[in-house]
């Protein structure tokens, strides 16, 4: 079930109590349907990486909702009892570094979350088999990480965030260390990616050669969110 | 399936893996308390062994002569030293006769004294004689009474007794003199046979009591050698065997000799049997007395039976006995040993027949439990 | 699901096992040290199984012939054997002494053995692994192979010489000195003659002794200086028993009856073990409890480092869905791995340095195990500490910024 991409509506996140409290997040709203893929942008501290946390289910949001898919899974609390199976199967995360298992071999590393998931190994190694060969590495199927280049593994990486067909993927700078071929390449390859598998991908990014691309722009600063239309531009 | 690089991988890892276990395991099992026990075997054979006794003794004189004065004295003057050689009769020395010269003189005095009562006493019984005689006659004729008659023969018999006693007195006073120029002569010391002096013990102006010896002589012709054996390995012991004899200072030259007499009396408190060993022809130069000698007696042979080295001997349940070889197997078998000889042979009378192979060396002790394996030599021995 | 554990180990191979076997070599150590312990337990059993008897007869009140100096009449063992129960009865010497070869010295406990057959007379070595026993009754050894003596070499004791005609193994006193057997008569006079000088010395002083030393009394001196000569003592009286009787039994008659003092085997054992070697026990007790501490310190401070590596792998693993679970098993999986190849390591190691230690070295396989499962759950204990670790870390880091 595919089902309506995320949607979040009145997020806070507020650190500490009393004098010194934080407000991280003050009022988010937020959606992306499947296919789609927005770009978040903003300042350093302006609540970005916080949002991406709440979205990931890695830190507890103070108030608001969060719907995935379907199903509501946050109402001024959670509603899924395990948030670890929640990140494993309904959530992909794509980082700015790879941040592949050094001594899995590259199809290891992506079949790893279906496996984790309860696959069979050989299942989970044909899924990931044909997330490579879409990603066009599968050529490099039995080499260690530690044996490709920047943008083999991050293709690698884009991999195993898709291998459990996961309704949202926060992809967190992902074209940061990548020149402008590669950055287009990558940003091409979320596109088709979330085309082909129907995912709603939120890119947080300020990277400039990128933005350009989004056709919708959330824009974040101290921890509110104002959408905007992007310029929705090619691939180059 | 996709197996190659892995593989790679797995298998170098294995290959030190593999090994690891197999040496750990073969460690776990070969070495300490369930490694399987060293041994060597020795075969039973039979052999006509050839016993001997081995004992140790000293080179002693057979004869020694301690010359000495019969009385206390001073020695006057010693005429020979240590090594000297002497003839029987030769004088040695001489002690200091002091006053025996006078006192011979004295006694020729009493003796001419005595010489000189007798003739008096002679004299007197003569006289007595001849009256008692013309008395007898003066009776026979009536002239006189009986009474003067018996007092002449009176005194005719005491004449007689004195005369009797004054003979007598000359003997005693020559035979007195006689004795003390005997014990004068005997101020001499003299060589009772030929010999060598090995001993001088005091020197000239020194005081000896009596019976201490001033000088001893051996004859070096009757060097023996004074043996003691063992009595728990001194059986067959008997004179006549020849016997090899080893002295401390000439180690590796044997010389013959036999035995000559076993001692009637043993030495209870060192549970020894002494017995004198003689030479054949006594080595020169002389061998000192009191120089150690190892004896090797050999007994005569025994006929063949079967023998086994005395290391193949050990002890089980409180018996003497081996461990048999058969079959792979290892059994203890209890046995009555013979005569052994001095090369560590050991007659088997009971318990093991020719060819039968036992246990030798093993590392360790063995019971009935032992694993064991046969080897050429316990390793680590050089 | 894949091994976690066993891919890290066969990625970062060269890592782990260089850190395997350094652990096993401290493993080793500590084996080793164990196994000196117990080869000291058992040097004291070895003197006494060696030694052949089921009794031994000592001076009154006295701990001897190992444990405290004992001197009974060489006459006295005539007396017990005809104690009823007894089968055989024979005198001892121990003393321990410096035995010249040539040039060298070696320290060795010497043996004195009446005379006898090997087997059947008590004190006797029970087993030879080279050359034979005794047959003469002066002059001639059997050597332990610890003492580096070979067949045919004369050793110098006092001023004899001997011919070392066999060699034995695992002879050795409780102090690790190797024993060489000799005949009871020389022994008696090596134990009781001193050097050449002190006896023309003890000669020159008996002659200065007037009341020695008469003139009316010829004979008297040499009477004396013989006396003094002579050496009617040894450490002690060996007895075996005739089978059916009780050891406790005829020592007990025998202290009534001779007013000597009788330690059966179970005594001996007591008084070597327990008061002998107790110092000595208790020492390398100490240092076996200090270098199991630190070895475990190693293991956690090893375990831990290695979990401490994988803190970002953790961290995504974490995000990517992983349960605790398997994060923990991957800990304890690769901490029981180390364990398993530290001891595989430590004992061959153990094994092979064993013989190079100048004492015995006993390694039992009830210790090895003892030690397997030690460090197996030191392993596990280490890798308590790296889980809650593992646990703790926020997969929120792996999320920058």
């Amino acid at each position: 079930m595919r089902g309506k991409g995320i949607r979040i509506q009145g997020l806070k996140k507020r650190y500490g109590s009393g004098d010194t409290a934080v407000d991280a997040l003050r009022n988010v709203d937020l959606q992306v349907a499947p296919g789609e893929v927005v770009g978040l942008i903003g300042p350093s501290g302006s609540g970005k990486s916080t949002l991406l946390k709440c979205l990931g289910a890695v830190i507890d949001p103070s108030a608001g909702r969060m719907t995935l898919g379907e199903e509501l899974i946050y109402d001024n609390g959670w509603r899924v009892r395990d948030l670890r199976m929640l990140r494993r199967d309904r959530i992909g995360f794509v980082f700015q570094a790879p941040y592949l298992i050094p001594f899995l071999d590259v199809i290891d590393n992506v079949a790893l979350p279906p496996m984790l998931a309860g696959a069979a190994n050989a299942e989970a190694r044909a899924r990931a088999l044909e997330l490579l060969t879409a990603l066009d590495v599968q050529h490099r199927a039995r080499a260690m990480p530690s044996q490709l280049s920047g943008g083999e593994q991050q293709r690698v990486a884009i991999a195993r965030g898709l291998v459990n067909r996961p309704p949202v993927i926060l992809a967190d700078e992902p074209t940061a260390p990548l020149d402008s071929e590669r950055a287009m390449a990558v940003i091409r390859i979320l596109n088709e990616m979330a085309r082909k598998f129907e995912t709603a991908i939120i890119v947080v990014t300020h990277d400039e050669k990128i933005i350009p691309t989004f056709r919708r722009i959330y824009h974040i600063r101290d921890g509110v969110t104002h959408e905007e239309a992007g310029e929705g531009r090619g691939f180059g | 399936m996709r197996r190659l690089p892995l593989q790679g991988r797995t298998l170098a890892l294995l290959a030190f893996i593999v090994p690891l276990l197999a040496l750990f395991v073969f460690v776990g099992l070969r070495s300490g308390p369930l490694a399987p026990v060293a041994v060597t075997l020795a075969t039973v054979q039979s052999r006509a062994l050839a016993p001997a006794l081995f004992g140790i003794g000293t080179v002693e004189a057979r004869y020694t002569y301690r010359i000495g004065p019969v009385v206390a004295g001073r020695v006057e003057r010693l005429d020979v030293d240590v090594g000297d050689r002497v003839r029987a009769g030769q004088v040695l020395g001489a002690m200091d006769p002091v006053d025996l010269d006078a006192r011979v003189r004295a006694l020729d005095s009493a003796s001419k004294r005595a010489g000189a009562t007798l003739r008096e006493a002679e004299a007197r019984q003569a006289y007595a004689q001849a009256q008692a005689r013309r008395y007898e006659k003066l009776l026979l004729a009536r002239s006189i009474s009986e009474e003067t008659v018996t007092t002449k023969r009176q005194e005719l018999q005491i004449a007689d007794a004195v005369l009797a006693a004054a003979r007598e007195e000359v003997d005693r006073a020559r035979a007195e003199r006689e004795a003390l120029i005997a014990q004068r002569s005997d101020m001499r010391l003299v060589a009772p046979v030929d010999g060598v002096v090995v001993l001088r013990d005091a020197e000239p102006g020194s005081t000896v009591v009596a019976g201490q010896a001033v000088v001893e002589l051996i004859d070096p012709a009757s060097l023996w050698i004074n043996v003691r054996f063992d009595q728990l390995s001194a059986a067959g012991l008997a004179t006549a065997l020849p016997a090899r004899i080893v002295l401390r200072s000439r180690d590796g030259e044997a010389l013959a000799g036999r035995v000559f007499r076993i001692e009637p009396k043993a030495d209870a408190v060192t549970e020894e049997t002494l017995a004198k060993v003689v030479f054949e022809n006594v080595p020169s130069p002389l061998p000192p007395v009191g120089e150690l000698v190892e004896v090797t007696v050999g007994l005569p042979g025994l006929p063949a039976a079967p023998v086994i080295p005395n290391a193949a001997i050990r002890r089980e349940g409180g018996k003497a006995g081996a461990w048999r070889m058969g079959d792979g197997e290892l059994r203890f078998v209890p046995l009555v040993l013979g005569a052994t000889d001095l090369d560590g042979l050991v007659q088997v009378r009971e318990g093991l027949a020719d060819g039968d192979r036992v246990v030798l060396y093993s590392e360790k002790a063995l019971t009935a439990r032992s694993r064991v394996r046969v080897v050429e030599r316990i390793g680590g021995t050089p | 699901m894949i091994s976690l554990a066993g891919r890290d180990i066969l990625h970062a191979w060269g890592k782990f096992v260089f850190t395997g076997v350094g652990l096993g070599l401290l493993i080793g150590v500590t084996l080793v040290m164990a196994g000196v312990y117990r080869g000291m337990v058992d040097d004291a059993k070895a003197l006494l199984d060696n030694s052949g008897a089921e009794l031994w007869v000592v001076q009154k009140d006295t701990l001897g012939p190992y444990a405290e100096s004992s001197s009974v009449n060489d006459d006295v063992y005539r007396g017990i054997l005809a104690m009823p129960g007894v089968a055989r009865a024979a005198n001892v010497t121990y003393l321990t002494m410096q035995v010249r070869k040539g040039e060298n010295d070696v320290r060795a406990m010497v043996v004195g053995i009446a005379p006898g057959e090997p087997g059947t007379t008590p004190g006797w070595p029970p087993y030879l692994v080279a050359g034979r026993q005794i047959t003469r009754a002066h002059y001639e050894a059997v050597a332990d192979v610890a003492s580096g003596l070979r067949l045919g070499d004369r050793l110098s004791i006092r001023r004899n010489q001997f011919t070392v005609v066999g060699l034995t193994r695992r002879m050795v006193s409780s102090n690790g000195d190797p024993m060489v057997f000799i005949p009871l008569k020389d022994a008696q006079e090596a134990q009781f003659l001193k050097d050449n000088d002190a006896i023309w010395q003890s000669r020159r002083r008996t002659a200065g002794n007037p009341a020695f030393n008469r003139p009316g009394v010829p004979g008297l001196l040499e009477a004396v200086i013989a006396s003094q000569s002579t050496n009617a003592y040894v450490n002690a009286v060996l007895v075996t028993l005739q089978p059916g009787h009780v050891a406790d039994d005829v020592a007990e008659s025998i202290r009534r009856w001779k007013r000597l003092t009788v330690h059966t085997r179970v005594g001996m054992e007591g008084i070597l073990v327990g008061k002998m070697i107790a110092t000595s026990a208790r020492q390398i007790g100490m240092f076996l409890v200090i270098l199991s501490v630190v070895s475990a310190a190693i293991v956690a401070f090893i375990i831990y480092t290695l979990t401490m590596d994988k803190v970002r792998e953790i961290a995504v693993l974490k995000l990517i869905g992983t349960r605790n679970r398997t994060i923990a098993a991957m800990i304890v999986q690769q901490a029981l791995a180390l364990g398993v190849i530290g001891f595989v390591v430590g004992r061959i190691a153990a094994t092979y340095s064993a013989p190079f230690f100048p004492k015995y070295v006993l390694l039992m396989p009830r210790d090895s195990v003892a030690g397997f499962a030690v460090v197996l759950l030191i392993c596990v204990l280490a890798s308590v500490v790296s889980i809650r670790m593992a646990l703790a870390v926020d997969p929120a880091e792996a999320i920058g910024g």
